[in-house]
């Protein structure tokens, strides 16, 4: 599954402002729509908070993972955020958040791809490079190179 | 260099499982260790430990927070700890692991345990020791047995009716017999496709069981099963290992390449070149066996009886067994009766032996002996195995001409087994076994043999050594 593939530039967000995680989620889903990727934003956000209601998607280093497979989705996809502040996540190791990664699949979609994301992702996240590659990251341009990291690893 | 092992595995955290894999390899490489990680988490396990890397391994290393199959580590020295601690301190989870000795949990284990658990565990280590193709068949003869056994056990029950009570459709006897009749309409499909899953894993099962499934609709019988199995197992390997395809085809592989390519090969070499030959070799013994005079009857079961006691649960005695069995199917019903007779016979020598005598065995062994006696009445043949690996040269050559006597008698007295297991219980089943009387009296004498032979040939125990 090729990551940066399926994200752009329009749906990565650096400084972006938000006080909650439903807050953080709301806006990126908003971005992922004006994209095209997402049509029904209510099924969607449903599919997220229904994941989030399960357990924590909060993996710890300061980064969660919210995703949802839903009927909403039109085109599988990952948006990517910086937050402003910090948010609560109640996360695996009690820090807060302020990496966010947001993936979206179709329902239809046979097989698991968003566990697949996740799995490249934070497999990923281990590696202490990645991290201070991520956070340094300027602009979405520099994100986008970052991510395809995951793909050539 | 030092090689380790390690399962995470994580119920709820979406990805600690991959994480925490993710960190013991880093750490490893850094501290250059060999590492392997098997993941269990959302996608299913990933990266399985096979048997061999176990035993090679110096250390495990469990990061769970489930249950990660632990049973396959007995003996080993194993670090466990949840996926979190993994994540947090990968680096000292190596050292720790690194830092165990064989010897810390080998010691634990090797409590005395009792005679029961004995011979579970040597059985269990006698199957770790073994490798090559004979492996395999083992592996696929191990997991056609309890369909054998089950499907053989309930169309005995429909001769509780009486032998012929299953032609009346509709009738509790005829369900029976349908229900035993499709177990074993699997059993060479399933011995091909295990022994093909035991050489390629998954990708070897397809194949496999397909092949077994023409074996059977062909008439080539277990031989051709035999034939197929390992067939498809190696083809499906030698695809696996050596067939390289651009990575976008590579998920392709498993799920379609192999499978259907090797299918393909062992079915058309199923149908057109293996299938008429060994349906002929088939046909040939069954006639051989159908129309056997009662002496060659009676040397087949001697022959039979004496592999059976020759290495109790080994290679030699399953073929024996799997030959018994795989002739039930072919509604031949005289060798299995000669096989089980003469499987009977070791433990149940060797307990009569232990009550007769008292100088001749310790208190541990009398003991054992009526463990052995039940094991015996169960025909469970290893239960003769920790007396013949205390003395085997006494042992063994008395349970062989035990049982080689309980094989033959079972054949001159025309005793008929159509199931495949079972021990005395079986012979409680009306019409599962000709001449049922008969029967007992050769089993009865073949481990009266055996037990004459053990006394006769083993020496009295000093005071000392009978306290023990």
């Amino acid at each position: 599954m090729n990551i940066s593939g399926i994200m752009n530039k329009n749906i990565i967000f650096l400084g972006l402002s938000a006080s909650s995680r439903e807050e953080a989620v709301r806006a990126m889903v908003d971005g992922m729509t004006r994209e095209g990727y997402v049509a029904d934003q209510k099924k969607y956000l449903a599919a997220i908070r229904e994941r989030e209601g399960k357990g924590t998607t909060g993996i710890g280093y300061g980064v969660a993972i919210p995703h949802g497979k839903s009927d909403g989705v039109k085109a599988p996809c990952v948006a990517y955020a910086r937050l402003a502040a910090p948010v609560d996540w109640n996360s695996f190791d009690g820090k807060p958040v302020t990496s966010v990664f947001l993936i979206g699949v179709p329902e239809k979609n046979a097989g698991n791809d968003h566990l697949k994301i996740l799995i490249a992702i934070s497999k990923r996240l281990m590696h202490e490079d990645f991290r201070k590659n991520l956070e340094q990251a300027k602009t979405p341009e520099d994100v986008l190179k970052v991510i395809q990291s995951i793909d050539e690893s | 260099m030092k090689k380790l092992l390690a399962v995470t595995a994580c119920p709820t955290g979406i990805a600690h499982t991959y994480m925490a894999a993710e960190a013991l390899q880093q750490a490893a490489k850094k501290k250059d260790v060999s590492i392997k990680v098997e993941t269990r988490g959302s996608v299913g396990v990933e990266n399985r430990l096979t048997e061999e890397e176990i035993a090679e391994a110096h250390a495990i290393i469990i990061a769970a927070d489930m249950d990660a199959d632990e049973e396959r580590f007995k003996g080993k020295p194993v670090v466990r700890v949840g996926a979190g601690e993994a994540i947090k301190a990968a680096d000292q989870l190596i050292d720790r692991a690194l830092a165990m000795k064989a010897s810390e949990t080998a010691a634990t284990q090797s409590k005395p345990s009792d005679y029961v658990e004995n011979v579970q565990k040597l059985k269990s280590e006698r199957s770790a020791g073994r490798t090559g193709p004979y492996k395999h068949l083992m592996s696929g003869v191990s997991f056609m047995i309890p369909i054998v056994v089950a499907g053989g056990l309930i169309i005995a029950c429909s001769f509780l009716f009486g032998i012929y009570a299953f032609q009346q459709e509709g009738t509790l006897a005829w369900g029976l017999k349908k229900i035993g009749d499709s177990a074993m309409g699997l059993m060479v499909t399933v011995l091909s496709g295990y022994i093909a899953y035991s050489i390629a894993d998954r990708p070897g099962l397809a194949p496999g069981l397909i092949g077994g499934a023409l074996s059977s609709a062909l008439g080539a019988g277990f031989l051709g099963g035999i034939f197929s199995g390992f067939l498809a197992g190696y083809l499906a390997k030698l695809l696996k290992d050596k067939l390289h395809l651009p990575k976008s085809l590579e998920s392709l592989k498993p799920i379609l390449i192999i499978p259907f390519v090797t299918t393909l090969v062992v079915g058309l070499m199923m149908v057109f070149v293996i299938g008429t030959p060994f349906s002929m070799l088939m046909n040939a013994l069954v006639d051989w066996l159908k129309n056997m005079g009662t002496a060659n009857a009676i040397l087949l079961g001697v022959i039979m009886g004496a592999m059976m006691a020759t290495d109790m649960g080994g290679p030699i005695n399953k073929a024996a067994y799997t030959v018994g069995t795989a002739l039930i199917a072919s509604s031949i019903y005289a060798p299995m009766a000669a096989v089980m007779a003469a499987g009977m016979t070791p433990p149940i020598g060797l307990a009569i032996a232990t009550f007769a005598s008292k100088k001749k065995f310790n208190r541990e062994e009398k003991e054992a002996g009526k463990a052995a006696l039940v094991l015996g009445l169960s025909f469970i043949t290893e239960g003769a195995i920790p007396f013949a690996a205390a003395d085997p040269i006494r042992v063994i050559p008395s349970c062989m001409v035990g049982s080689a006597i309980a094989g033959g008698l079972a054949e001159a007295f025309g005793c008929l087994l159509r199931a495949p297991h079972g021990g005395l219980f079986v012979m409680l089943i009306p019409n599962a076994v000709s001449n049922v009387f008969l029967y007992l009296v050769a089993i009865a004498i073949g481990a009266v043999v055996t037990a004459l032979m053990v006394l006769a040939l083993k020496k009295d125990k000093t005071q000392e050594q009978l306290t023990k």
